[in-house]
């Protein structure tokens, strides 16, 4: 059973969309956005100086660390749920991310 | 038809380096209503009942030290002692600069390191804290509901709540969401006076938003973006408190990380930086400017903290601008007479 929902998590990450996500103005745009399990956020980053996207939601934890103005870092989607997205250098960013 | 033409030059000219002609200065001015949680929405009762709390030094372990002990609305509500950190209980020394309450209201996250995500969510820890005012909720929540005028007024101000942990916070942080600006010098410049602040300050605003970089942190009408930085007051490895929010959570970012405070009336909460270790706005301002106390050697030091390269008149001239964030004391009549 274990070995299905990988595989389909996998087969999902081969085919799920890309979303992305530009960090401009200390905001993320756009700030809300709804995925599939599977799918991936790129954070692009254009503001002049660093951000670091995080999530403590339990099922899709994660942290991207120290990201430098102009280049993109990709996550993926691992479970379904509602949950917030913050820069842990800028906490007024907020990105809520809809994973169905 | 040469002398029209200078003239409308001329007044295109005069148009364009005004305030508000071709700069958006709305986002510099103070929205007039704070944010507030639908549990505690504000009211006269719930003010004025938090105000009495504020200042009521009976909320403290020795019946001494009352909030505004060390964030006092006659220091730029915080409390300006001359140690460079805030001295609380019996003249115990708590381990950072007392921060300003000053428009806390606008603020996602309070305290220095930022672990309390709401203003009822702070306003319960000094009063806990041994080094602040020493006073365990379980005893002072029996020692206000021994008090007859603060039974009704809880009463009035949360009906059938009595005085509860939660009540007494909610009280406090509804007064401290009226601690806020007032009209400044620069909001007249924002508003279009242009004579509202002189050409220094004009130069410190445009240096400011520029080439020193002071924006990509003290942003907003708020002069503070809310982001946490490691601006390298500190060099090697960090212990204690120094960690700031690192002591939150251990995330990598947040290693020697601090809230970005406001400079809104700015020159009257010295000393400055979360460790009180500045005496002046200049040299805080040179410190910024430089790239931190410790250039190198600094771990986890925000990237915006770089040498801008500003003379000493560039220098002068921010101070200048950040002179003219500070508008008259909030009108606040600091109780007399206490319930009893």
């Amino acid at each position: 059973m274990k070995k299905i929902a990988l595989a389909t998590l996998l087969v999902a990450s081969l085919f799920g969309a890309d979303h992305v996500i530009n960090q401009k103005g200390k905001t993320f745009i756009p700030h809300e956005v709804t995925v599939k399990v599977g799918d991936t956020l790129t954070f692009l980053n254009s503001d002049p100086f660093a951000h670091n996207t995080y999530t403590d939601d339990e099922a899709n934890e994660f942290d991207i660390g120290m990201q430098a103005s102009g280049t993109k870092k990709t996550v993926t989607i691992k479970a379904p749920g509602q949950f917030s997205v913050e820069c842990a250098i800028h906490p007024n960013m907020l990105l809520e991310v809809t994973a169905k | 038809m040469i002398k029209k033409l200078t003239i409308a030059t001329l007044v295109l000219a005069t148009f364009f380096t005004s305030v508000g002609a071709n700069e958006d200065m709305s986002q510099w001015l103070r929205p007039q209503t704070a944010p507030q949680p639908a549990n505690n929405k504000l009211t006269p009762e719930r003010i004025e009942l938090g105000k009495l709390l504020y200042f009521d030094t009976r909320l403290s372990k020795n019946d001494k030290i009352s909030c505004a002990t060390c964030h006092s609305p006659s220091h730029g509500w915080t409390d300006e002692v001359p140690a460079a950190k805030a001295v609380g209980f019996e003249g115990r020394v708590g381990p950072r600069n007392s921060p300003v309450v000053l428009n806390s209201a606008y603020q996602r996250h309070q305290f220095w390191d930022g672990r309390a995500k709401s203003l009822e969510e702070q306003a319960l820890g000094p009063i806990e804290a041994d080094v602040e005012m020493n006073m365990p909720l379980k005893e002072l929540i029996p020692k206000l509901n021994k008090i007859k005028g603060y039974r009704e007024l809880f009463e009035k101000a949360y009906p059938g709540e009595g005085i509860t942990k939660d009540s007494l916070a909610k009280a406090i942080a509804s007064f401290e969401r009226t601690v806020v600006s007032t009209e400044s010098p620069f909001d007249k410049y924002a508003k279009g006076d242009k004579n509202a602040i002189n050409t220094k300050a004009k130069k410190g605003f445009e240096l400011f938003k520029g080439k020193a970089h002071c924006i990509d942190c003290h942003d907003g009408f708020n002069f503070s973006d809310g982001s946490f930085q490691n601006i390298g007051l500190n060099k090697g490895e960090l212990k204690g408190k120094e960690l700031g929010r690192y002591n939150v959570k251990k995330r990598a970012a947040w290693y020697g990380v601090f809230k970005t405070p406001t400079l809104r009336d700015v020159t009257k909460s010295a000393p400055y930086f979360h460790d009180g270790s500045v005496k002046t706005l200049k040299e805080a301002t040179v410190i910024c400017s430089q790239g931190g106390r410790y250039q190198d050697g600094v771990k986890n030091k925000s990237d915006v903290m770089v040498d801008r390269h500003l003379s000493d008149d560039e220098v002068d001239a921010i101070v200048e601008f950040m002179k003219a964030l500070t508008g008259p004391d909030l009108d606040i009549k600091v109780p007399k007479n206490f319930p009893q």
